[in-house]
């Protein structure tokens, strides 16, 4: 443990020549230890602060456990220097991110704060990313993947051998990510009190500002946290369909997709139109964009479900109140790496999307858009933006080839099954989310209660509140002891 | 014997009647290039023929101001959503869906910035007056959509070029556009030459070629030892032809050879491995009610195949008993249901009964029973 010291501070804390010793402590299972009271999301758009207060702290007794994991007993250092600064950093058994959170320290604003409120706020980040990467889970996971890495008999079964290494991986490289956060955090508080000691400011505020840096990459990682499932990288269709209510609701989905694609957009990804049916006299009834880039699928799996406009519709001539609904699907588009369903030819059925009429050399039309059926399970996909028949076939069967991958993956998977709905399967009683611009004007999450007073931003895309704050709560909730 | 209106041929030489090609020797047609490199007479009139650049390969240096082009394509899109009122009675209409859908096209085709800066005026803070640079001016950009809504000029004519496939192929005036239906021709080579290397081994031929299109996409489907050579009796569509195989440096695989059917391929008798054609065959009689866009505007040498429709059809029928090697396929578009099982009774019946085996009906995805397809015994 003092060779780790050493190699990680800066030459300046040898030359110091102070006397180290250390302990080596568990890091503590920091997932219990905090409560997170939901309702305070700010409505406020700020995304890099994105309302997590934490108010109560509901286990004052650490736990210094030893971790789950075997072999990698990680250790958090102190030194132990007389010092009457700081009781709790006096003890050998250090401080540690739990005991810093156990501390309350205030938390202020990065630009007046002390280092405790530093340390308080990144140790709060790393509490909270470790309870979004389901921490505990996480390790035991590991450990089962270790156990299976090491039988002799793995290779005989390569693609399994290799899905095995390759989550292994991932997991390894999540959890090391976060101890290292952490270590990085109490090698800064052991450091700075030094400093302190030395009377060498320069020292001191040197290491502020690497507790302040922190402090904001902190902010960061606890993002990354939220999208850590495994397709959450991928780039992904939405889907808009419009409820029944003719004219209103079919100007309801329009409204839902245009909010989609500006949001895409504001987000850098990169927006193209699939598929779309437009209604008879305004709007869509049904239409599918493809979002590219990473993390779409990510932020955009928050959005599934029904959402729901009341308004005095501009359609109706007598201005009464009407409520509309549209449901949103979210498919992802898996990666090379993953599984994907094989497709039989044998199994489709293509026909041209608006056929009649002889075609041929009687028609010309610049409209090639096909459709194409999967027999066996019904399931079709349709596609008419792109300028050739060949490519408006090759993106439909892009999309039936995610539709088929969803339903396998939630086949397989039923726990998830509020991220892997497709369309068909939502149920219109599966509200998320209310729009009223009479006569009041709010948009309210109803599995969050998340709520914004001014729908029009949100309409014009501004959903990464919401999302951010459904993905977040989403993995509260999967967490068994929150 | 396809029958030729001299009308017809007048017209299409006329149009062609562009400056001569040797003042930019690089833009040369390369139809006669490789391949066998002399045998067939090849006429030197389409050599004055410089097909037209499509819009979205000129040079972008029309700058004009944002708020200029908004102006055009509000201008744009309240013609194209009032076509729909303006010709009810008639069955022959536009559509202002797939109106709205070729806005956007013309769009990305002649703007060099991201489309979007038109599309999506709404969420750009810009006053507009920023300049983007065109490939056509406002003017023109005016005149091109008034030509398509009005005149019911075809789109692709409008800027000069077909997706086909994954290929885009310039096209103008006197060379039938490439229809979607007509992919699946080389859809059904592409199967072919996967299961049986053999038919990559010799000649194909695409008799009336047009565009080059189905020769194009055979030729790729082949691979590196493809050889193809596409026919056609129009001296535009034999130039538009070589320059699409130019720009898809096809040169070394397909050769464009200008002529009626089978007569520029007599050196190849009994040789070929693969013939295929979508040759004119809309009956006579169905001519004057065609969409005005076909009617009006693309070649009639392209379209008419005699009283039933089937007059080049049956030539090709012959044609194919006699150029296919044994093992020879061929597949020829027809006009659907009626059309295509003629081919087929006639190719069973006739003086060519012995000649053909596995004689197959192949419809589109419309379901129509488009294709007529075979092989030589």
């Amino acid at each position: 443990m003092l060779s780790l010291i050493i190699r990680r501070s800066r030459s300046r804390f040898i030359i110091h020549g102070i006397k180290i010793s250390c302990n080596s402590l568990s890091a503590v299972d920091s997932s219990s230890s905090v409560l997170v009271s939901r309702r305070t999301f700010s409505s406020t758009p700020a995304l890099s602060y994105f309302g997590f207060n934490y108010g109560k702290i509901s286990n004052l007794n650490q736990r210094f456990g030893n971790y789950a994991y075997s072999g990698s007993s990680f250790a958090s250092s102190t030194r132990s220097l007389s010092s009457e600064a700081v009781a709790v950093a006096a003890t050998c058994d250090g401080l540690t991110v739990e005991r810093i959170i156990a501390n309350q320290w205030p938390i202020l604003d990065e630009n007046e704060g002390d280092w405790k409120s530093h340390a308080a706020a990144i140790a709060q980040s790393i509490q909270v990313i470790k309870r979004r990467l389901q921490w505990k889970k996480l390790l035991v996971r590991l450990k089962v993947l270790s156990a299976e890495l090491n039988k002799s008999d793995l290779w005989d079964d390569p693609t399994h051998a290799g899905k095995i290494s390759r989550e292994h991986g991932s997991l390894t490289g999540k959890m090391k990510g976060v101890m290292t956060f952490e270590r990085e955090l109490l090698e800064h508080i052991d450091m700075l009190k030094l400093a302190k000691e030395e009377n060498d400011s320069e020292l001191e505020s040197e290491t502020l500002k690497a507790l302040i840096d922190m402090r904001r990459v902190s902010k960061e990682k606890e993002l990354e946290a939220l999208l850590s499932a495994d397709n959450d990288p991928c780039s992904c269709y939405i889907e808009v369909q419009a409820g029944a209510g003719g004219t209103e609701s079919n100007d309801w989905a329009a409204m839902v997709m245009e909010m989609y694609k500006t949001w895409a957009q504001r987000r850098k990804f990169s927006v193209t139109v699939v598929d779309e049916a437009p209604g008879e006299i305004a709007g869509i009834k049904r239409a599918t964009i493809k979002v590219n880039g990473e993390y779409a699928y990510g932020y955009a799996k928050a959005e599934v479900g029904v959402h729901r406009l009341v308004r005095i519709s501009p359609f109706d001539s007598g201005k009464r109140r009407h409520t509309s609904f549209a449901a949103v699907a979210v498919i992802p588009i898996l990666g090379d790496g993953s599984t994907r369903v094989e497709i039989n030819d044998s199994d489709l059925r293509i026909e041209r999307f608006r056929s009649g009429g002889a075609g041929g050399q009687h028609a010309n039309t610049t409209d090639s858009a096909v459709r194409i059926v999967h027999i066996p399970t019904g399931i079709t996909a349709t596609c008419q933006n792109e300028r050739s028949q060949h490519s408006n076939k090759a993106s439909a069967m892009a999309v039936l080839q995610s539709r088929l991958d969803q339903l396998e993956m939630a086949r397989q998977t039923a726990m998830n099954a509020q991220h892997t709905q497709s369309l068909t399967e939502i149920s219109w009683g599966n509200q998320i989310r209310t729009y009223v611009l009479h006569p009041y004007r709010m948009v309210k999450d109803l599995r969050t209660n998340y709520e914004v007073s001014d729908p029009d931003s949100v309409l014009e895309g501004d959903l990464d509140g919401f999302i951010l704050s459904f993905l977040s709560s989403s993995l509260d909730k999967d967490d068994p002891e929150h | 014997m396809i029958r030729i209106f001299p009308s017809l041929r007048l017209t299409s030489l006329l149009s062609a009647a562009k400056p001569l090609c040797s003042s930019s020797p690089a833009k040369k047609p390369p139809q006669y290039t490789s391949l066998t490199e002399s045998k067939s007479s090849r006429p030197t009139k389409s050599l004055s023929i410089t097909p037209k650049t499509p819009l979205y390969l000129r040079t972008p240096s029309h700058a004009t101001s944002l708020s200029e082009v908004w102006k055009w394509h509000d201008w744009a899109k309240d013609l194209a959503s009032s076509v729909e009122e303006s010709s009810k009675n008639s069955e022959d209409t536009l559509d202002s869906v797939i109106l709205h859908r070729e806005l956007k096209w013309l769009i990305e085709d002649s703007i060099v910035d991201d489309p979007l800066v038109i599309l999506h005026r709404s969420e750009i803070a810009d006053n507009g007056e920023k300049n983007v640079k065109l490939r056509a001016s406002l003017e023109e950009l005016y005149d091109l959509w008034r030509q398509r809504i009005e005149k019911r000029r075809p789109f692709q004519y409008v800027v000069g070029c077909e997706h086909w496939r994954d290929l885009v192929l310039c096209v103008e005036e006197g060379v039938l556009i490439p229809r979607p239906e007509t992919e699946l021709i080389v859809d059904m080579v592409e199967e072919l030459v996967t299961r049986d290397e053999w038919f990559k081994k010799d000649i194909w031929a695409d008799l009336g070629t047009g565009s080059g299109a189905i020769a194009i996409g055979i030729a790729k489907v082949l691979g590196s030892r493809g050889r193809v050579i596409a026919t056609d009796l129009s001296p535009v569509a034999i130039a538009v032809a070589g320059h699409n195989v130019q720009r898809y440096s096809l040169e070394g695989m397909i050769e464009v050879r200008e002529g009626s059917w089978f007569e520029p391929l007599k050196d190849l008798e009994g040789k070929l491995v693969g013939l295929v054609s979508n040759p004119p065959y809309i009956p006579s009689d169905d001519i004057p009610g065609l969409q005005a866009e076909v009617g009006r505007h693309e070649p009639k040498l392209a379209l008419d195949g005699g009283i039933d429709g089937t007059d080049s059809l049956f030539h090709l029928c012959h044609g194919a008993s006699r150029m296919l090697q044994p093992g020879g396929f061929f597949v020829f578009e027809t006009n659907g249901e009626k059309q295509s099982k003629m081919i087929v009774d006639y190719m069973m019946t006739s003086d060519l009964k012995d000649c053909f085996s596995d004689l197959k009906i192949v419809s589109d995805f419309a379901g129509i029973n488009r294709f007529v397809t075979g092989f030589r015994l």
